[in-house]
């Protein structure tokens, strides 16, 4: 299905610039009324996945792109997000499991993936010539065509 | 990143100012956090109510400062937006911080703790 309408956004691979990213995601998100937990959800699992671009597959390392395309179609919204750098192993669900009355095995860290599996509907990654493509997948169920 | 805070008898309340606590800004909150708790704050309330948005490298730096603590202590959360909150239950770190909806609430609770 042909996207009808796509926002590109691109911004240099700096840990501080994903707030760019996640204002304008929650801006999209108001723009079709989309409710406010599921608005930050949706910045969230974006914010996530443009978080391990830098972290993994640039190593924090300035001065590279991570491009993020914003697809709305009418019953669905779509994020891609493109890297040059190094590619992610598959990623494999990792088992997400604590004791909550054991402070020593609370997660301080390692929850993103787990995020966007639990928070979105559709989640792929694929390597195409050199460049890694995440894509996340939100349905907007019992939504209006938007715009 | 702005924090600010002030004792109320032996509790430390931490307010951040920023409305985000993430991946740009969890190094810095959890090093003041551990500042704070070196200096022997075991008591400490974490009001989240200037907060709107916490991705998961900034939930790591509140665990990380609730693990420091331990059993010597408590580090509560209060005032926290609907929003956010879908975040702590969704990693079910609502079953491991005890959360109020004020910060009266949470300083009385602490200090009603021994």
């Amino acid at each position: 299905m042909k996207a009808a309408n796509m926002i590109r956004l691109i911004i240099d691979s700096r840990l501080e610039n994903v707030s760019l990213v996640g204002s304008a995601v929650r801006g999209i998100a108001n723009t079709l009324c989309i409710d406010s937990t599921t608005s930050y959800q949706l910045e969230l699992c974006v914010v996530e996945a443009v978080n391990n671009d830098i972290k993994h597959a640039y190593h924090c390392q300035a001065g590279h792109s991570v491009e993020i395309d914003v697809l709305l179609y009418p019953d669905r919204l779509a994020f891609k997000i493109y890297d040059k750098g190094e590619s992610m192993s598959p990623a494999k669900v990792a088992p997400f499991s604590f004791d909550p009355s054991k402070v020593e095995t609370l997660p301080e860290g390692g929850m993103g993936v787990y995020i966007l599996h639990a928070l979105m509907d559709e989640v792929h990654y694929k390597t195409i010539n050199g460049q890694n493509i995440m894509t996340l997948v939100k349905y907007l169920k019992n939504h209006e065509k938007p715009g | 990143m702005q924090l600010k805070h002030n004792n109320v008898e032996d509790v430390l309340i931490v307010r951040p100012m920023e409305k985000r606590i993430d991946a740009s800004t969890a190094g810095e909150f959890k090093q003041k956090m551990n500042e704070w708790i070196d200096s022997g704050n075991r008591r400490i309330v974490l009001n989240l109510s200037e907060v709107d948005f916490i991705d998961s490298s900034g939930l790591g730096a509140i665990i990380s400062g609730f693990k420091k603590i331990g059993n010597n202590g408590n580090l509560v959360i209060c005032v926290v937006k609907e929003s956010v909150m879908s975040l702590f239950r969704l990693t079910r770190m609502n079953r491991v911080f005890d959360i109020y909806t004020s910060e009266n609430e949470a300083l009385e609770a602490l200090s009603g703790k021994a």
